[in-house]
């Protein structure tokens, strides 16, 4: 499985989207196709997220994590912004960001609030788990942790069956006493 | 081909009888047209999220109304408790609309199709990690404006560094700063200060009663009303003592209007039919309020500098007027880009007499220019 992953991640390192099949679902990110809308990549220099909050998550269910940490510097951003003048001149509502690892090839698509600074810095997170999983496969805490929940997801599912298994035996029971 | 549905039908003529639209200029006429309506083949008895999404997505497209997928799925996101689309379940996209949901969706998308800006529209946006009040026609805070923020608080946050070159300035942390913010609007500026820099305080000041009483109430839901002294107050006429109740300021923060008077008539309809216009204006060169900004900042300012929002022409224009003005001592210690790369923002600082050093894109070591 792990191998399948690495395999497609690199086959597809040069710029394109990164579809990780077995963490999507806790991630958020798209299978996306490039819109003839005027993108604008950009180097991330200037008042970089990272000021706001911390690379690695301090609070919350991964506070636990020991997350590879992302150089600003090895980040491409991408904005909807449109072909207006900007600023006051314009008022659009998409802020959608897309976030890109350069190193590794890795991009995250994130619109998940109305805020682009809120946008930004969830582009991060994202990107910081899937770089973590890249760079470490099974030692990555997102990893770990990932498999820890669906052991215990089919855990309860084996008891839940149990219990309902059980309950029908007594049933039955009951039934052929009373015949 | 369906017909529409009958209370539908209703709706519209109610709307196109009426004349005055809300929070509208009142000579602007209803232009809907209810024959752009598509009429709702593949509905069901009870539509889901996705349907009533792509439904009038497809309404705003024919009516040619900008961002009309975005316009649709904030608007039914909304209906349904969420901020976006894309923060919703697949379960709740899935699941059918009561009834009131569906009416509330026609209502807010009656206003959509007039045209109305999705803010206005849902009586609210985010700005950072705050959600704001809007009411027509207090100025809607803008994404790059985001930036403008972060910056004010890198550089309030920031522990002091040695200065290089004479006139460099990098002041050490302010524990309580005081901020004044010129032209509040909504309070997106002010709040978001207010709001990650637990000590400080904002005298907020808007020539607009509107947006004097929109940030008050947004000060209010936020709970940061203790902290903050919003002013009726036009920078262009009014005497700069009234800015002094707490002394001098550390910092000045603006948005003020700086889109050049020749552009105004460009401007999207939305901004045109909804916005105040006072907001947007900055005259011939988009400077009136800026020269007014930074004519009275000596009189009351500390050592923080000016934090101004700009056209991308502007920093030119201002380093020049600056420099035709040498009483005011004042001078760019940097310009920094928005996240479209256009120069946008600039902070201006007060220099020491006799330094002749060209500073338009200098700035203290630990701050990264673009």
């Amino acid at each position: 499985m792990l191998k399948h992953f690495l395999f497609q991640v690199f086959v597809k390192k040069k710029f394109c989207f990164h579809f990780f099949m077995n963490a999507s679902s806790l991630f958020h990110s798209t299978i996306n196709t490039l819109a003839l809308r005027p993108w604008l990549w950009r180097q991330q220099k200037f008042l970089s997220p990272q000021l706001a909050i911390p690379l690695f998550p301090v609070a919350g269910k991964k506070n636990s994590c020991d997350l590879l940490a992302l150089n600003e510097t090895d980040l491409e951003e991408q904005f909807v912004r449109g072909d207006g003048p900007g600023g006051q001149a314009t008022n659009k509502t998409s802020n959608c960001v897309v976030l890109k690892h350069i190193p590794s090839g890795i991009v995250v698509k994130c619109h998940q609030t109305r805020s682009v600074e809120l946008n930004r810095q969830r582009a991060r997170e994202i990107l910081q788990q899937k770089v973590d999983l890249f760079y470490k496969g099974e030692n990555s805490d997102i990893f770990k942790e990932k498999r820890t929940a669906e052991k215990k997801k089919q855990e309860k599912k084996r008891r839940a069956k149990e219990n309902l298994e059980k309950k029908m035996h007594i049933k039955e029971m009951q039934e052929s006493d009373s015949k | 081909m369906r017909l529409l549905t009958s209370p539908l039908r209703r709706m519209l003529s109610g709307l196109l009888n009426c004349c005055e639209r809300e929070g509208g200029r009142p000579s602007k006429c209803c232009s809907l047209n209810p024959h752009h309506l598509l009429p709702r083949q593949n509905f069901s008895a009870k539509p889901t999220a996705a349907e009533l999404v792509r439904y009038w997505h497809g309404v705003f497209e024919a009516n040619r109304i900008p961002e009309a997928q975005e316009s649709s799925e904030y608007i039914i996101s909304y209906v349904l408790g969420a901020k976006t689309i894309h923060s919703l379940s697949a379960s709740s996209l899935s699941n059918p609309l009561t009834s009131e949901q569906q009416q509330q969706v026609q209502w807010l998308s009656m206003k959509r199709l007039q045209r109305m800006p999705v803010q206005y529209v849902l009586g609210e946006w985010d700005f950072r990690e705050l959600t704001l009040k809007m009411r027509p026609p207090v100025f809607i805070p803008r994404p790059e404006t985001e930036d403008l923020v972060s910056l004010v608080l890198q550089k309030s946050q920031r522990s002091g560094s040695p200065a290089v070159n004479a006139g460099h300035r990098c002041p050490t942390a302010i524990p309580h700063p005081v901020i004044l913010e010129i032209g509040c609007g909504s309070g997106a500026i002010a709040l978001s200060l207010l709001n990650k820099l637990p000590q400080s305080r904002v005298i907020a000041v808007d020539k607009e009663e509107a947006a004097v009483n929109l940030t008050c109430e947004n000060a209010q839901r936020l709970q940061l009303q203790d902290r903050i002294r919003i002013l009726h107050y036009d920078a262009c006429s009014g005497s700069w003592e009234q800015l002094l109740p707490w002394g001098p300021v550390d910092t000045i923060v603006s948005n003020p209007p700086y889109v050049f008077h020749e552009d105004m008539a460009h401007l999207a309809e939305e901004i045109l039919s909804y916005e105040d216009l006072d907001a947007l204006d900055g005259g011939n060169d988009g400077m009136r309020v800026i020269k007014k900004i930074l004519a009275l900042a000596p009189f009351i300012l500390k050592d923080l500098g000016v934090f101004l929002e700009v056209d991308p022409r502007h920093p030119e224009m201002v380093e020049n007027w600056l420099q035709s003005h040498p009483e005011l001592s004042l001078s760019i210690s940097a310009t920094h880009k928005d996240f479209c790369g256009k120069p946008r923002f600039l902070h201006i600082q007060k220099h020491k007499a006799g330094d002749s050093s060209n500073k338009k894109d200098f700035a203290c070591p630990s701050v990264h220019l673009p």
